[in-house]
């Protein structure tokens, strides 16, 4: 195995071998490596197959705007990434690493086939082919192209990580912890505002990890680099975050970063999250994130070997690896000069410096010339050679525009650099303006939309000192925005390298240029002539050619592609680029794990799941749960052996011939307190509150503005100035809501208040006959005779001991008791109440009980047998609108002519013929099921149920003009049959109340 | 791998308090100075603001709401002496709506972060606020510098705590 590692370079440590695999090999490389730089030193470049042709490819940065080396790791079961960047993944002791997009093997791979067929895969391929037969499409081209999509597999088992999120308020957030970053950083710091200092890398540095040759302030990068970031960890008004990827910026300065906090540890400690999201809410924001290096765009760039100088630059000097032996540099770009200059300081070959330019500064010429490495200039490059790895590149010199004849060099890398792109991609989330600079051929941040500042190579700034510089007044900036006083810092910076490029579309060419497979973007597989083509069949807003051609529509959303697409579409369009565009970039900034996302919202914490004091008590005892709104409700409680309908029917004789006892503590509760309450309460109920007393109960019936019924319950009055107030289970916070809504805009002269008091009282109903005769020895000194104590009463008293609000109320048509205690006691209340029961054979009953009890009373349930649409008078219950009541939220509506029109849908029973049949929930109802289709509907099932004390079905219904229609057939068209049925009054047991009166 | 804790001392020490006595009272200005009278304690005029005496204390929620909290033994005592103000007011007694949690230690501001979004350093001892834990309702008090007291409705409660475990263990893991 050839070795390329350099012997005393780089941060890693060179005595701290880390052995992990690739493709099933096992490799060697040093504690500080990424994947990448490790399979480097190991001579590997091939490294995955791209997207569509399924070219072999080789990494081309050393950054997260890889395209290229995408991988998958593994740590064990559900612990797979895909689409991981050898760039980023740092190595550890047992990483298990495998290449995509092959198959049977990297270097022998079948889907390369597409490579060959290229020239039919052209730009707007699948829009073209896949158009006829259109039948085609869903059963057909969909599927195939669906499971040959995607790159990298996901993984199948649930992923057993645990993810973590944050809230963090700061005065300075600093995005990037290059020279801009931390000159911004040490600054806001002495000056002592609250800093915040991420970057995505492992190590804090940014270019000065791979700039060890300038000096700072006297001193070599490293020891300035080791210097600030130990002042500023020192420091408390400080956070330092590595492995820190900033991935949104949102409004009014809200920052997402995504931390990795295990991905590079071999072992993590019990408890650790994987990956941390924090929601910063900064004062002020600086954005020092750098600049991409772009690719030079020629036939043949996207071999292996063939990578940004930036990036050989960086493996060298940071990692201590040289990327081949005898490289050859092709540029438009002083900074790669400075790459190969280090290079062959360290003791490589460089083969040739190519570069695009005439005229480069003649202290390049110098140190090349110095090195003796062979330069020319004004030429351009037009092929390259190597089927897994670069072997030789062919360059031909530029005379007035024509291109000369071609000479292959031989190589085993080539470093390229087409200048550099600032990076802009979080002042992009902000919608901030970016404006084009012509002379830097970049755009740049124009108009800000947030508080922050842009620093750096970030808004085209080169050479470390420059940046530092810059870095300092963007912390002096935000220090004034702050209110804050600082002291200005200067940096004296030796041996700086500052330099200038020229910008390119793809380089010229003495071949065939509609044949050259000059590639833009890597990872998606869009070529220089994709991007002509599209602009030839019609396309000419940048944001048509990306969806043309897929153009950065891959993971790095085109980091490297962007602007060279953006050159040639200009170029083919004849116009100036900004008048072509620029796509929006969108957070978040490199691909994040849904993990990071969903935070701790997951598995039993995916959703707040209420549960009620007396929850726990019907687990132990059997009962299936249904959700109501947020709570889980008991629905009912099966014995051994019962399936529903078997559980259900004998809860429901126990109700109508014995006792049962129901968990009513969901329903929700509001007190309405205060000398105008009962004003109030007339004001939003439809019913009259003036004349109940003090002890009595009423039902009370909400509408919204628009006269629809909107809520229900029964309310107490406890005192002149005091109501209890039940609402439905999903209804309450809706409820206190809307009055709290009109008590603060309409009504804020009245005094009166509202609490919520849901949660403050547990609520047990007793119902059936002999529900006094439980409850009786547990009320102390209250007669609950009906004539002491009727339906449709209320007291304060002590029951078991507890204090309670005892109701004398029924939804199921029998005697029936709410016993509301202090939520504490509820457990406790039910307890004694089951075993006191147990002589009158008392039975525990769930949801469904009570809604086909309530159901054989004709009691509706709002939201179920209402839609938002219904008044109380199509629900029947016209008798519980307070007739000489001034006015009630609804009242003026009830009037409109639509509500008083003909042929409402009213709320009538229906019973089937035949009476063994249920119906069907939801199902529709016509006069006639032998009309041609379309048939007319006149309403729809609302609610259906057996009915075990009538020993047959029954339902309920919205009908048109439905209680017109008294002992009418109807029919319920259903699958193979209609069902015939009679509309009846919708109240099946006990008509006349008699039950509710003992 | 997992590794295990060096430690089992959870950095924030958490505990769930006794119910006392909780009440919401609600009061306009201008009838507060009676209110005040029978309470023997200042109503602080400013929302997140507290006022106390030795037994009990108010902490102003909303512009005319107070969250008063006692003993126990002075539920009764409470109760009697506002029953006499004759000012327009409303006292209900929320007592069991809540539980309430002491989160103690210098890192439990640290993790109260992970679900309220406030910015908890303005939030200076003897303050509080209604606020959203983790998309719950709580009511949070800083008691001292490192001891806060966090209320939510009670079937929220198993929710809550669940977060405030997990992350007390995330706490304990150094990461």
């Amino acid at each position: 195995m050839t070795d390329f590692r350099v012997a005393g370079k780089g941060r890693i440590a060179h005595q701290r071998p880390v052995h992990f695999t690739f493709d099933g090999v096992s490799y060697e490389g040093r504690a500080g490596d990424t994947v990448a730089s490790a399979l480097l030193a190991n001579g590997v470049h091939l490294m995955g197959r791209s997207f569509k042709y399924h070219r072999p490819r080789g990494l081309v940065t050393a950054g997260s705007e890889e395209p290229n080396a995408l991988i998958s790791t593994s740590r064990g079961a559900g612990r797979t990434e895909p689409n991981t960047r050898a760039t980023m993944q740092e190595i550890w002791p047992g990483l298990a690493t495998e290449s995509q997009n092959r198959w049977p093997s990297l270097g022998f791979d079948v889907g390369g086939i597409n490579d060959r067929l290229h020239m039919l895969f052209s730009a707007g391929f699948y829009y073209k082919t896949f158009m006829w037969p259109k039948s085609f499409w869903d059963k057909v081209y969909e599927p195939i192209i669906r499971s040959a999509a995607g790159l990298g597999k996901s993984p199948t088992e649930p992923d057993p990580d645990h993810y973590a999120s944050r809230n963090l308020h700061c005065d300075v957030l600093i995005v990037g912890a290059g020279p801009a970053g931390l000159a911004a950083a040490l600054v806001a710091a002495r000056a002592g505002s609250n800093v915040v200092l991420v970057d995505e890398h492992a190590e804090m540095g940014g270019t000065l990890l791979s700039e060890p040759s300038i000096s700072i302030d006297d001193v070599p990068a490293w020891t300035w680099l080791d210097k600030s970031l130990a002042e500023l960890h020192s420091r408390d008004n400080v956070r330092l975050m590595s492995r820190t990827t900033a991935i949104g910026y949102y409004h009014q300065n809200l920052v997402g970063l995504c931390q990795r906090l295990t991905d590079h540890l071999e072992t993590s400690p019990l408890g650790a999250p994987r990956e941390r999201l924090w929601r910063v809410r900064a004062k002020q924001v600086i954005l020092a994130q750098g600049a991409i290096e772009k690719p030079l765009v020629f036939d043949g760039n996207d071999r292996p070997g063939i990578i940004m100088a930036g990036a050989a630059q960086t493996f060298l000097n940071r990692f201590g690896v040289k990327v081949g032996n005898s490289p050859v540099v092709v540029t438009s770009h002083d900074s790669a000069w400075y790459a190969a200059f280090d290079i062959s300081d360290a003791g490589d070959r460089v083969a040739a410096i190519v570069d695009t330019r005439a005229e480069v500064s003649p202290p390049l010429l110098k140190e090349a010339s110095a090195r003796s490495i062979e330069v020319r200039l004004s030429h351009t490059v037009t092929g390259s050679r190597g089927r897994k790895r670069v072997s030789a590149i062919r360059v031909n010199g530029v005379k007035t525009g024509r291109v000369g004849a071609g000479q292959w060099i031989d190589c085993d890398a080539v470093l390229m650099c087409g200048g550099w792109t600032p990076s802009l991609h979080l002042f992009s989330h902000t919608q901030g303006k970016l404006d084009w600079d012509a002379s830097a051929g970049a755009f740049l941040p124009g108009k800000k939309t947030e508080s922050c500042e842009i620093a750096g190579a970030g808004r085209g700034l080169w050479g470390i000192a420059a940046v530092l510089q810059d870095g300092a007044k963007a912390g002096a900036t935000v220090l004034d925005a702050l209110g804050i006083g600082g002291n200005k810092i200067g940096f004296a910076v030796a041996n700086d390298r500052i330099g200038t490029g020229a910008l390119h579309k793809e380089l010229p060419t003495d071949g065939n240029p509609s044949r050259a497979r000059a590639f833009i973007d890597f990872q998606n597989d869009v070529t220089a002539k994709d991007i002509r083509l599209a602009v030839k069949e019609g396309m000419r807003s940048i944001e048509h050619v990306k969806r043309y051609t897929t153009n950065g529509m891959a993971t790095d959303q085109g980091k490297l592609s962007n602007i060279n697409g953006l050159m040639i579409a200009a170029d083919a369009l004849q116009r100036e680029a900004p008048k072509v565009g620029l796509t929006t970039f969108r957070p978040p900034y490199t691909p994040t794990t849904f993990g990071a996302l969903a935070g701790y919202h997951k598995g039993t914490h995916f959703d707040v799941t209420r549960k009620t004091p007396i929850d726990g008590w019907a687990q132990d005892n059997g009962a299936v749960f249904e959700p109501v709104a947020l709570w889980r409700r008991a629905w009912y409680f099966p014995k051994s052996g019962e399936d529903m309908h078997a559980a259900v029917n004998r809860e429901c004789r126990a109700v109508r011939q014995g006792v049962g006892m129901f968990d009513a503590s969901t329903l929700g509760k509001i007190e309405v307190v205060g000398p105008d309450a009962v004003t109030f309460m007339e004001r939003m109920y439809t019913n009259p509150w003036a004349k109940l007393a003090p002890g009595r109960c009423r039902y009370g019936l909400l509408l919204g503005e628009d006269g629809f019924i909107r809520d229900d319950g029964v309310i107490g009055r406890l005192a002149d100035d005091r109501f209890h107030v039940t609402t439905t289970t999903g209804g309450a916070a809706r409820v206190l809501n809307m009055m709290e809504d009109y008590l603060q805009t309409e009504w804020p002269d009245l005094k009166v208040w509202l609490t919520s008091t849901t949660e403050a009282w547990s609520v047990i109903a007793l119902q059936g006959p002999k529900a006094r005769d439980v409850l009786a020895p547990f009320v102390e000194g209250i007669d609950l005779s009906d004539q002491a104590f009727p339906h449709m009463s209320v007291i304060s008293c002590k029951v078991a001991g507890f204090p309670a609000r005892l109701f004398r109320v029924s939804f199921t048509g029998e005697l029936g008791f709410e016993i509301n205690v202090p939520s504490r006691h509820g457990r406790a209340l039910w307890g004694k109440l089951w075993a006191a029961g147990q002589p009158h054979g008392i039975t525990a009953y769930g949801t469904e009980t009570m809604h086909v009890l309530r159901a054989e009373k004709g009691f509706i349930i709002v939201g179920q047998d209402t839609d938002g649409t219904v008044t109380p008078d199509d629900a029947g219950i016209g008798w519980a609108i307070g007739k000489a009541k001034p006015d009630f939220v609804g009242k003026r509506s009830l009037a409109r002519p639509d509500i008083v029109a003909k042929g409402r849908k009213q709320l009538i029973g229906l019973l089937t013929e035949d009476p063994k049949i249920v119906l069907q929930e939801g199902a529709q109802i016509v006069t006639d099921p032998k009309q041609p289709l379309p048939m007319k509907m006149i309403g729809h099932v609302t609610s259906s149920y057996w009915s075990e004390a009538l020993g047959r079905s029954i339902a309920m219904a919205l009908v048109e003009d439905g209680r017109g229609r008294m002992d009418q057939a109807l029919y319920v068209p259903m699958p193979g049959r209609d069902l015939a049925v009679k509309v009846v009054t919708p109240i099946f047991h006990d008509p006349q109340g008699e039950r509710l009166k003992v | 791998m997992i590794s295990n804790n060096p430690s089992n001392v959870a950095p924030v020490a958490i505990s769930e308090l006794p119910l006392e006595a909780r009440f919401n009272l609600r009061v306009r200005a201008a009838d507060k100075k009676a209110i005040e009278k029978a309470l023997g304690l200042t109503l602080p005029d400013r929302v997140g603001l507290a006022g106390s005496t030795k037994q009990r204390t108010a902490l102003c929620l909303g512009p005319d709401e107070w969250v008063i909290n006692s003993s126990a033994k002075d539920t009764d005592t409470l109760e009697a002496s506002l029953a006499k103000a004759t000012v327009p007011h409303s006292l209900v007694n929320v007592t069991d709506r809540e539980v309430t949690w002491r989160l103690s230690g210098p890192r439990a501001a640290e993790l109260l972060s992970a679900g309220i979004a406030r910015d908890l350093a303005k939030i200076k001892p003897q303050t509080g606020a209604r606020t959203i834990f983790d998309g719950v309702q709580a009511v949070l008090f800083r008691e001292t510098e490192h001891d806060w007291t966090l209320s939510v409705w009670r079937s929220f409660a198993p929710h809550a705590r669940h977060l405030i475990d997990t992350v007390n263990e995330e706490l304990a893991s150094g990461l």
